[in-house]
């Protein structure tokens, strides 16, 4: 083998590349967002909603967790157009993701739920508190506390997910690293550079994360 | 009239009768203590009163007012005038001590935060964790939780306590700070219903025992008759057990 590395040939596509990572990030953090928002819902419901609800929830789980995420997105991309409902790249794969996040993040709120001690839910029932009181003051502080960990995995895993919307021709990190290679063919150091731009988002996702968890929620968990 | 007035209260747990057919007055600055064997309905008694579990039958009266358990403001009116205290797990994981104590005066009945927290600040004095503002749940001894647990509903304002074996989860050199909290309460003439398992503690704090068995009281008089000359078998037969002789 005779490759020589150079580096130095993409260089100037770095702030690119960076502005790809901006799209990416904007891609995981909304869908992680607008999934928990679901996923809390959905935990919830699932947990002491009525039956028949509850019953929907966990078929909509079992769907999305039970096939693949870019075939969710197929679906959303190009099947919805069929019935006159288009969407830009960009908001099929979001929509999608979020979708797809909130059936997972339903499961891991909902094993959060079920670790509030019925005594603390007693207390703070006699204490006078209404159910959204006793949400917002009991439940969800804790919920934030035992669940962080798997949250924190729950958006690594999201955020390297990302990559796949460039084959909807959303150009994120991994879209635009196929664009540099198309004109440069310098694979293997877009391919490592880009490796090395996921790791450094993620590995700050994590920290901060750890971070939040630890001050806002006494998340016991490492920050490294 | 009496502070605390049960008439015929009957309670289901699905289609088990736990209780059946409480009859128990209290009046204000009395200590009731309930004694009997596991499985005899104390802590369901305790968690009907409080609204936890509706009764099926019969009628609960705070100072002449019966509490309607299918309204929420009758439901609000009472926890405003009545508090409770569990065994174990009171307090608010995520809270500091000094939080779990004012959340409810705060969030709930919407007094003032300084006021509030200035007597928070003193009930916990007066339980002695008055260095433990700060602290966590988790950082505490079970007996130095029981102890902010009975500060939190003290700064309720409730005019009754209801207290449900809060020794009963502690290590045996931890029984006794919380019981002498317990005694500044009597002392201080609040209303008490006690469900103990500390005998000689009931003996030495209640106006009166009630011995309950089956989901009944079947015995009640000053702890006097309870323990030294109890008048039905049943009691006897528990009394001189758990007394050991
Ligand atoms: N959540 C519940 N669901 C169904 N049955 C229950 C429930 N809680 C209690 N019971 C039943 O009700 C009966 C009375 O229970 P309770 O807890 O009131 O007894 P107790 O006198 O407090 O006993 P202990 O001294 O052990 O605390 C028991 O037979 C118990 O099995
Ligand atoms: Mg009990």
């Amino acid at each position: 083998m005779h490759y020589v590395l150079h580096y130095g040939q993409i260089a100037p596509y770095l702030p690119y590349l960076i502005g790809g990572m901006a799209i990416s990030l904007a891609l995981s953090v909304l869908s992680f967002i607008g999934g928990m928002v679901l996923g809390l819902f959905f935990a919830v419901i699932r947990n002491e909603g009525h039956p028949i609800l509850s019953r929907l929830v966990r078929i909509y789980v079992a769907f999305f967790t039970n096939t693949p995420q870019l075939v969710q997105i197929y679906v959303i991309y190009f099947g919805l157009p069929d019935f006159g409902i288009l969407f830009s790249p960009f908001a099929a794969v979001l929509i999608g993701m979020t979708l797809n996040a909130a059936a997972y993040l339903t499961e891991i709120l909902r094993a959060g739920l079920g670790t509030v001690h019925a005594q603390e839910l007693d207390a703070a029932e006699t204490l006078g508190m209404n159910r959204l009181q006793t949400l917002r003051h009991v439940t969800l502080p804790h919920l934030f506390r035992v669940a962080m960990p798997a949250l924190t995995n729950q958006y690594i895993l999201m955020t390297l997910g990302t990559s796949m919307a460039s084959i909807f021709g959303v150009e994120e990190l991994t879209g635009r690293a196929f664009n540099i290679n198309s004109t440069t063919f310098r694979s293997i150091e877009i391919f490592t550079t880009v490796a090395v731009l996921y790791v450094v988002v993620t590995f700050i996702a994590t920290i901060l994360l750890a971070l939040v968890g630890r001050w806002a929620f006494r998340a016991r968990v490492p920050v490294l | 009239m009496a502070h605390l007035d049960i008439r015929g209260l009957v309670a289901r747990y699905n289609n088990a009768t736990v209780l059946d057919g409480i009859d128990l007055s209290i009046e204000r600055g009395e200590i009731v203590s309930l004694i009997g064997p596991s499985g005899s309905g104390k802590s369901t008694l305790l968690r009907v009163i409080s609204g936890l579990l509706p009764p099926r039958e019969g009628t609960v009266s705070l100072a002449g007012e019966t509490i309607n358990y299918a309204d929420r403001r009758s439901l609000r009116r009472s926890r405003d005038k009545l508090a409770i205290v569990f065994q174990q797990y009171n307090l608010f994981g995520n809270m500091n001590v000094l939080r779990n104590v004012m959340v409810a005066p705060v969030t709930i009945q919407k007094r003032d935060k300084k006021t509030v927290e200035a007597e928070a600040r003193a009930l916990l004095d007066k339980v002695g964790l008055g260095d433990k503002l700060t602290s966590y749940p988790d950082e505490l001894s079970g007996g130095q939780q029981q102890r902010v647990a009975i500060a939190r509903a003290l700064c309720l304002k409730p005019d009754i306590l209801l207290l449900d074996e809060v020794t009963s989860a502690l290590d045996p050199e931890r029984v006794g700070e919380v019981l002498d909290t317990v005694k500044m309460l009597a002392a201080d003439n609040m209303t008490l219903l006690i469900v103990s398992h500390e005998m000689g503690f009931v003996r030495e704090v209640s106006h009166r025992v009630a011995f309950m068995a089956d989901g009944k009281i079947q015995e009640m008089g000053p702890p006097a008759q309870i323990f030294g000359a109890p008048q039905q078998p049943r009691t006897q037969a528990f009394v001189s057990r758990i007394l050991g002789h």
